[in-house]
């Protein structure tokens, strides 16, 4: 086999097209699991009655069972409830129109808001004690307190395995290829059936995954090193 | 004026507090007193409810709340009334010290931003931190925490501010710039319930003064009758010890 360095660069030309998608996936896993990571956390610290339990047995099995296979319940299972739900309701909505990255954003978002949920515990749990009681005691209602004293610092701890939690939803939106989505490596994939070049095609996947992983250490940095400027100082 | 009445707590089948009354009239400073395990900390979280009395009644100014079933919306009002100055400051550690004056102010009493931020600078300065404004927690010493978490309070202007400890998580050498802010705000008439272990403060700076052991009030009274007179054997021991009579020579 000879490596075709031009067709690296041919490749990765054609593959920029699918970075878009591979954002999209990624941003919305992440950003809906972190919604439904934060509720689950608190559901979790506060046990709460019922959904305290269910929270925990839902992180458990999801953490317990593979991305991909989240993708092909949600792909294989959505329909029948979606179709039932709708036959029901008398919707004429049918699970056929519902596009294929919908089913990789909801797998997704279900995978990451038990990894999420983790990550945000761990961010409330580094928050002393104190910090909720001195807010209660100034009078605020407990919603004020987590959103203005307890949420801004949980934040700022949990930032590194945010970052981390992040990069890997990324390389992990790939699966989407399984169930026909065009990201990055299904069209590295495209790209190469019409010379059977995999390697280039591949290797130019890499970089640009490389390149954005690295562009999203470089924010998560650049932010943290906003976000803690309280935590600077000399004393205490 | 604040008033507690049979205050019990019970932690699981160990009970603290076994029937408290206190009363503190309009700018009365009260001292609580007594070894540690006593109560007394406990005592003093349960009149702004971080603690849940198990039962007893709690009245600040004049609003009562029964223990037995206080609503959200009262504990919300009682805490409203006071104000409390922690062992370990517990600062907003992401604010500068201005913003955690002005965090009570603008979020719980609504003010204009512009309104609080003048109080707060106003109250900072009186503490002695005019110029530490914008100063982060963790850029400044234990002392002038401390003063911050003083002004957070008194910016408020409670019924009542409640001293858990203030200093007993100081350097030595800066307990006086802090003991020296409370007796500066306890002459301007502000109700203050202080628990110490700074017996010669609470002589000094207290109208009255209550020991406490094992959950319940042993003695109380005017603080010179206490420290010189203890009626009680259980208070006579524990003063002695805490303020041994320089009775040897070195």
């Amino acid at each position: 086999m000879k490596l075709d360095p031009s067709f690296i660069w041919t490749a990765f030309v054609k593959l920029l097209s699918a970075v878009p998608t591979t954002l999209f996936i990624t941003f919305v896993s992440v950003l809906g699991g972190l919604i439904l990571g934060t509720a689950i956390a608190l559901c979790r610290i506060y046990r709460v009655p019922v959904l305290g339990p269910i929270s925990t047995g839902y992180v458990a099995f999801i953490r317990g069972t593979p991305m991909i296979t989240h993708l092909f319940l949600v792909y294989f299972g959505l329909p029948a409830v979606v179709d039932g739900l709708s036959a029901s309701l008398g919707w004429s909505f049918r699970s056929v129109s519902i596009p294929y990255i919908a089913f990789a954003l909801v797998a997704f978002t279900i995978t990451a808001s038990a990894y999420m949920s983790e990550v945000v515990r761990s961010g409330l749990l580094a928050v002393n004690r104190g910090q909720l009681e001195a807010a209660h005691s100034i009078g605020m209602t407990t919603p004020q307190a987590l959103r203005r004293i307890v949420f801004p610092q949980a934040f700022a701890a949990a930032l590194p395995n945010l970052s981390n939690s992040f990069i890997g939803m990324l390389h992990g939106s790939t699966l989407a290829f399984t169930v026909s989505v065009v990201e990055i490596n299904a069209k590295a994939q495209i790209v190469a059936s019409t010379n059977w070049k995999f390697f280039e095609a591949y290797l130019a996947a890499a970089v640009i995954f490389w390149g954005l992983t690295v562009l999203i250490e470089r924010l998560a940095g650049a932010l943290e090193k906003r976000i803690n400027v309280y935590n600077r100082g000399g004393v205490a | 004026m604040i008033k507690l009445s049979r205050i019990t707590k019970h932690f699981g089948r160990q009970q603290v507090l076994r029937g408290i009354d206190l009363t503190a009239r309009q700018g009365e400073v009260v001292a609580i007193l007594g070894p540690s395990g006593s109560g007394k900390t406990t005592l003093l979280r349960c009149i702004n409810y971080l603690e849940r009395p198990s039962d007893g009644e709690v009245e600040i100014g004049g609003f009562k709340v029964d223990c037995k079933h206080p609503s959200k919306k009262e504990i919300q009002t009682l805490r409203r009334k006071s104000a409390m100055v922690f062992q370990h400051y517990n600062l907003f550690k992401h604010k500068t010290a201005l913003e955690n004056v002005m965090e009570g102010l603008v979020v719980v009493r609504k003010l204009p931003k512009d309104e609080a931020r003048e109080r707060s600078a106003k109250v900072l300065e009186k503490v002695g931190l005019g110029a530490k404004l914008d100063a982060y927690p963790s850029q400044l010493s234990g002392g002038q925490q401390q003063r911050v978490g003083i002004a957070r309070a008194l910016a408020l202007e409670p019924e009542v501010i409640l001293f858990d400890e203030p200093t007993s998580a100081l350097d030595p050498e800066l307990v006086g710039e802090v003991l020296e802010v409370i007796r500066r705000i306890a002459k301007e008439g502000i109700t203050m319930i202080v628990v110490t272990h700074e017996m010669g403060f609470a002589r000094e700076v207290a109208n009255h003064v209550i020991f406490m052991d094992e959950g319940r009030i042993v003695e109380e009274g005017d603080p010179k009758e206490i420290f010189a007179r203890p009626k009680e054997e259980r208070t006579r021991q524990f003063l002695k010890r805490i303020t041994p009579e320089a009775s040897y020579s070195i």
